[in-house]
């Protein structure tokens, strides 16, 4: 049956179609698609936007950042984390508890009180951090479930704007997910409720390893 | 008072279904007030984009040169999506699309699934017809679970819900989810619907999606949402079935660097919306193991081959015409009888109906043209209602209406009138001396009787002057007017 519609639906949009030409080449491109800012204003934009969305930032040197991952997440009040299977080894302090997410169940995922995860890069101008979930961002499930995440992003993976993000990955990933602040909703009378279903709290640590 | 109806095949004309909504002032009040909210934060982060109205262009390029070509993108998206793992189902209607699904469902032996908000699935009347087949289709965006649990119809394509406010949400949510304590305010609310779905998320194994974008060159479909429901249902279930309509297919991974910055600006009045998913295919380790991809024709093929109406493909749905728009903004979206409101619905529901339902539809506007102006992908919205309007009159004329229908009565007479200067000039004088009887002091009519009463209902009109131009202007050049001899005029 479908094999049928699927020939009858090519015909008539063939049929549509079959005056037109149109080259890909030929849509213009007249947006901005290089940013200009300094590496110092690109971060404290990046800075800027995630605090507008009341997520939390911390700027750290790159010798500083095992210490600060604790503190983190010591002072979010929660105990236990799942981290993705190849997070360095130096990112799972002492103080709290971590469940490697070698296949973890949901069940065991939801449990713990939050997530640490490296990200693929920032977008300043949107404030958007983006996981490919490859070995150190882990499988898209432990970064939804948990309430609260900590993302670590090198000051090096940030781009100014949303085209020079997709410049750096030409080849595309299989997996996405781009975050620009916390779950929200506004569909009851149109008041910013921060945390639907995703996590409720992000907290970004930018790593200076461009000083 | 019945509830509206939002089927277009058995909807009532649109004036008829708005007449009783412009009395609700409650409803009016939260139509209005959600407008204004999302239009404010639109127009102050669109002033503040430099390259507006590039990408603008951008994107109506992008999306004019996809119809264009569209048949290849959807063989290299069903090329791509098939070799990432995916199963790609064709579907002529919305009828075969529901049993693709039904199908699909039944096999998983599905008793239940969970659903992330699709205006193709209300396009095709899937819920109905899930629960017809024993199946539970449970809503996980906010706004539709408040109108599944209401048994509310949405009227709005990206806030769907707008219409109803805090004290309504809360008597729904007390009553369905059984907590009579729960408090009005919106955090409160939130918290109850986010308790509610957390453990449909972890134990409903099937999941509906619809897409925001198809891309070709990866096989990939691009999810846009704020809350996270897309997320869990992208990522928990088993088994993930997206339905999508043949146009929503983008050519280049890339291209999402244009759509994705106009459609979060424009829908929500944001840089970019909190949650973007992507995924090609099935990805062993992570997320539904079986992913099934349906493309849905209904109409479209049609409305690709004509000329004008082409460009109501170009829409990525970001409703951004309904917030602008002055009639929709005083009846909100139930009076457009579909799930597809506002100028965008209004020139989209005839079309997907074959010009055979919802003809009222491309009249329910005032050709103002705020719709094309905030357009990210620049449909031209006015030119395509004139179309339609033109189609249907077409339509109509062609039918035994044009002996019985007033309004044809009427063009008739007027055209006989009007296409000769003696009658036209006879005419005039009738109308004169007539409608002296239904002029006020003042020089206005505020009341006719019978058929011109359906003018005079909601507006008045100015009397007619003591005498014609001619008249007047014969009077002032003293008599040295050619016009003395009625007809023998130059033409």
């Amino acid at each position: 049956m479908t094999t049928n519609s699927r020939q009858s639906i090519l015909d008539s949009v063939r049929s549509a179609t079959k005056a037109d030409t149109s080259r890909y080449e030929d849509v213009p491109r007249g947006y901005i698609r290089t940013g200009t800012l300094e590496s110092q204003d690109r971060i404290h934009l990046m800075r800027e936007r995630l605090l507008e969305y009341d997520a939390e930032v911390v700027e750290c040197a790159p010798p500083d950042l095992p210490h600060i991952i604790v503190r983190q997440l010591q002072h979010s009040g929660r105990h236990h984390f799942v981290a993705a299977q190849r997070v360095p080894a130096d990112w799972l302090g002492d103080g709290v508890t971590w469940r490697i997410d070698d296949n973890l169940s949901h069940e065991e995922i939801e449990q713990c009180g939050g997530v640490v995860t490296a990200a693929s890069a920032g977008v300043a101008d949107s404030g958007t951090i983006v996981l490919h979930h490859g070995p150190t961002e882990g499988r898209r499930i432990i970064s939804l479930l948990p309430d609260f995440h900590l993302c670590v992003l090198l000051a090096s993976q940030i781009v100014e704007t949303l085209p020079e993000y997709f410049a750096c990955f030409p080849e595309p990933p299989r997996l996405a997910t781009y975050i620009s602040g916390p779950s929200a909703t506004a569909d009851i009378e149109m008041t910013r409720i921060k945390g639907v279903h995703g996590p409720r709290f992000l907290s970004v640590i930018i790593v200076r390893d461009d000083a | 008072m019945t509830g509206p109806v939002m089927d277009p095949r058995i909807a009532p004309p649109f004036p008829e279904a708005a007449f009783p909504i412009l009395q609700n002032t409650q409803l009016r009040k939260n139509v209005a007030h959600a407008t204004d909210v999302i239009q404010a934060k639109r127009n102050h982060l669109v002033a503040e984009k430099k390259d507006w109205q590039e990408l603008r262009t951008s994107a109506a390029a992008i999306r004019a040169h996809v119809l264009a070509n569209l048949a290849t993108y959807l063989e290299q998206f069903e090329k791509n999506c098939t070799a990432a793992g995916g199963v790609v189902h064709w579907a002529k209607d919305a009828a075969e699309a529901r049993q693709i699904i039904i199908d699909i469902l039944r096999e998983e032996k599905a008793s239940e699934v969970i659903k992330i908000k699709t205006m193709t699935s209300a396009e095709i009347q899937l819920n109905p017809a899930l629960e017809a087949a024993g199946i539970t289709a449970s809503e996980t965006d906010l706004a539709e679970i408040i109108l599944q649990l209401g048994n509310e119809e949405p009227s709005h394509i990206v806030v769907p819900a707008l219409h109803v406010n805090r004290q309504q949400v809360r008597d729904i949510f007390a009553r369905r989810m059984g907590l009579p304590q729960l408090p009005d305010d919106p955090e409160a609310l939130t918290a109850a619907a986010r308790t509610y779905l957390r453990k449909k998320f972890l134990t409903v194994p099937t999941a509906i999606s619809g897409a925001n974008f198809l891309i070709a060159d990866t096989g990939s479909v691009a999810i846009v949402e704020s809350e996270g429901n897309g997320r869990m249902c992208l990522t928990l279930p088993k088994t993930l079935i997206t339905l999508a309509g043949i146009e929503k297919v983008v050519p280049r991974f890339s291209d999402l660097e244009v759509l994705l910055q106009v459609l979060a600006r424009s829908a929500t009045g944001e840089r970019l919306n909190p949650y973007n998913s992507l995924w090609a295919g099935v990805t062993p380790g992570d997320g539904p193991q079986n992913f099934h991809v349906v493309l849905l024709d209904n109409g479209r093929s049609e409305i690709l081959a004509r000329k004008v109406e082409r460009q109501t493909l170009q829409c990525i749905r970001c409703a951004a015409c309904l917030n602008t728009c002055p009639v929709y903004r005083q009846t909100g979206g139930h009076a457009y009888g579909s799930p597809y409101a506002g100028p965008i619905g209004a020139i989209l529901t005839p079309q997907l109906e074959h010009m055979r339902h919802a003809q009222s539809l491309p009249y329910a506007s005032s050709l103002c043209g705020a719709c094309y102006e905030v357009c990210p992908v620049k449909i031209n919205i006015p030119e395509v209602l004139i179309d339609l309007r033109a189609q249907v009159v077409d339509q109509e004329r062609n039918e035994s209406k044009r002996w019985t229908d007033p309004m044809y009565m009427g063009m008739k007479v007027a055209n006989f009138a009007f296409s000769s200067a003696p009658r036209f000039r006879l005419a005039q004088w009738f109308g004169r001396v007539g409608l002296r009887f239904f002029t006020d002091k003042d020089g206005w009519i505020r009341k006719l009787p019978n058929l011109g009463s359906r003018w005079t209902l909601s507006r008045d009109l100015p009397g007619m002057p003591d005498q014609t131009f001619r008249q007047w202007w014969a009077e002032k050049e003293g008599g040295r007017s050619r016009e003395t001899e009625p007809g023998k005029e130059a033409r």
